[in-house]
């Protein structure tokens, strides 16, 4: 199965936000009290019912002083997934055949350190401590359905395909860099810039935590390197040296 | 047997094993969530169950390593040069012939071991502590689970040789953990100074 992707293109959102009233119908996800900020961004924030949101990024320039930018917010689903990583609960995060990331509530233990290892910022808990976040409608997806939100986009800013259809597409329509292209190990959410990701609102280079790294290349095999170094040094100084015997220890003096 | 020298008391013997239990629990139970054994998680009735027998028993060993301190750290603090020579010698370990210096109720290895449970022990805890009580802070996290990991590591080679030093390694000494008691001869052997003290 080829790995897919969705595709975004903030030029082209007009902002009318049917992607997130899609997901919350698709994924029965409640509506809760928001705040008005005074900009067309609603609700503020990734929450438990809130897996994608549009950003709102006003870009005033002299040339054009109503550049408007709605940046669509979700889990990128990292083809290198700094919330896997850092899992402790087998099964909790997992990878569907299509590429995507996505949770299994009943495996999650509530520890968050997900939140910790994710470079976006989009894990949310819910009241029962368990993780909430986009799957790229997984279970869409796997009966080869678009996620809600690209099937619901009425102007092709959210766009859904095999990953490498999705970045020729970004590229034969103009956008010689694709965000994501590359990135921790090629996001599943790909994003059409027409200026640097900073722009947008974005992280130029995304990476996964170094304290992630550090502990999963050294400390996490250290537990059983070390573990093993350990009994086997114990093991070789009995051989190779032997116990102290009652009988053969001196005085010390 | 005859001369005996009571070496650890009652509240000695069973701190330490509130200590030694919590702690298998703690690395039985981490090496699952490090590895994502299943069958660890079987034992401890699902991975959800695990993290609450984890978090808890984290409790039991905090609280056991800060009763530890009034039996050992008065002891552990004192550092004389004949420790140094102890240490250089490497607690006579090294070969049958070594010779080392006299020692008191800890040795200088004991001491060192003493020091690094507690500093790592209280790392290790605290750094459970905030995630688990201070959830959702990714600095917090982050620097959490480095400071968890690295304490883990130390903890279990220090903890591995510990079990060498204390069983294999020097016939006679576990009994100190069961009766509390060794043979006056044994002692005078390894802690002279101690038990030169003591008016032996």
């Amino acid at each position: 199965m080829s790995r897919k992707a969705l595709l975004i293109s903030p030029e082209l959102c007009i902002g009318c936000r049917g992607c997130q009233t899609a997901c919350k119908s698709w994924n029965q996800l409640s509506a809760e009290k928001t705040q008005n900020k005074g900009t067309a961004e609603n609700p503020p924030d990734l929450s438990p019912n809130v897996y994608n949101r549009i950003r709102y990024v006003e870009v005033p320039s002299a040339a054009n002083p109503v550049r408007w930018l709605f940046v669509s917010q979700r889990c990128m689903h990292c083809g290198d997934a700094g919330c896997m990583k850092i899992c402790p609960a087998p099964g909790a995060l997992y990878r569907t055949k299509e590429g995507a990331v996505a949770f299994n509530k009943e495996k999650c233990i509530g520890c968050r350190l997900c939140i910790g290892g994710c470079p976006f910022n989009v894990p949310r808990y819910d009241a029962k401590d368990k993780i909430a976040k986009c799957t790229l409608c997984s279970d869409r997806i796997s009966a080869g359905l678009a996620p809600a939100c690209a099937k619901t986009c009425p102007s092709g800013a959210i766009r859904f395909g095999d990953r490498d259809a999705m970045i020729d597409l970004s590229k034969k329509t103009g956008y010689a860099k694709v965000y994501g292209e590359a990135d921790l190990g090629g996001l599943g959410t790909l994003f059409a810039f027409r200026d640097a990701p900073a722009v947008y609102g974005m992280e130029e280079k995304p990476a996964i935590p170094e304290s992630v790294i550090f502990w999963n290349r050294i400390l996490r095999p250290l537990a059983y390197w070390g573990l093993g170094a350990a009994v086997a040094a114990s093991l070789l100084h009995y051989v190779a040296v032997g116990p102290k015997r009652d009988e053969e220890v001196k005085k010390d003096e | 047997m005859s001369n005996m020298i009571k070496k650890a008391d009652a509240f000695e013997i069973v701190n330490h094993w509130t200590t030694a239990i919590s702690f298998f629990l703690l690395v039985v139970s981490g090496f699952g969530f490090l590895f994502h054994i299943g069958q660890v998680g079987s034992v401890f009735g699902g991975f959800s169950q695990m993290r609450v027998i984890h978090n808890y028993a984290g409790l039991v060993f905090a609280a056991s390593l800060l009763l530890s301190v009034f039996s050992y750290l008065g002891e552990a603090l004192i550092f004389s040069g004949e420790d140094v020579i102890w240490l250089i010698k490497g607690g006579g370990y090294l070969s049958k012939t070594g010779k080392v210096p006299p020692q008191g109720k800890l040795n200088a290895g004991q001491k060192g071991f003493y020091l690094l449970l507690l500093l790592a022990g209280i790392v290790i805890s605290a750094s459970g502590l905030t995630i688990w009580l201070m959830p959702g802070i990714r600095k917090w996290l982050l620097l959490s689970h480095l400071l968890h990991n690295i304490s883990f590591d130390l903890l279990l080679i220090a903890v591995t040789g510990h079990i060498y030093l204390a069983t294999l390694a020097n016939p006679g000494t576990f009994r100190i953990m069961i009766y509390g008691t060794v043979p006056l001869e044994w002692a005078r052997k390894r802690h002279a100074k101690w038990v030169q003290k003591m008016g032996f």
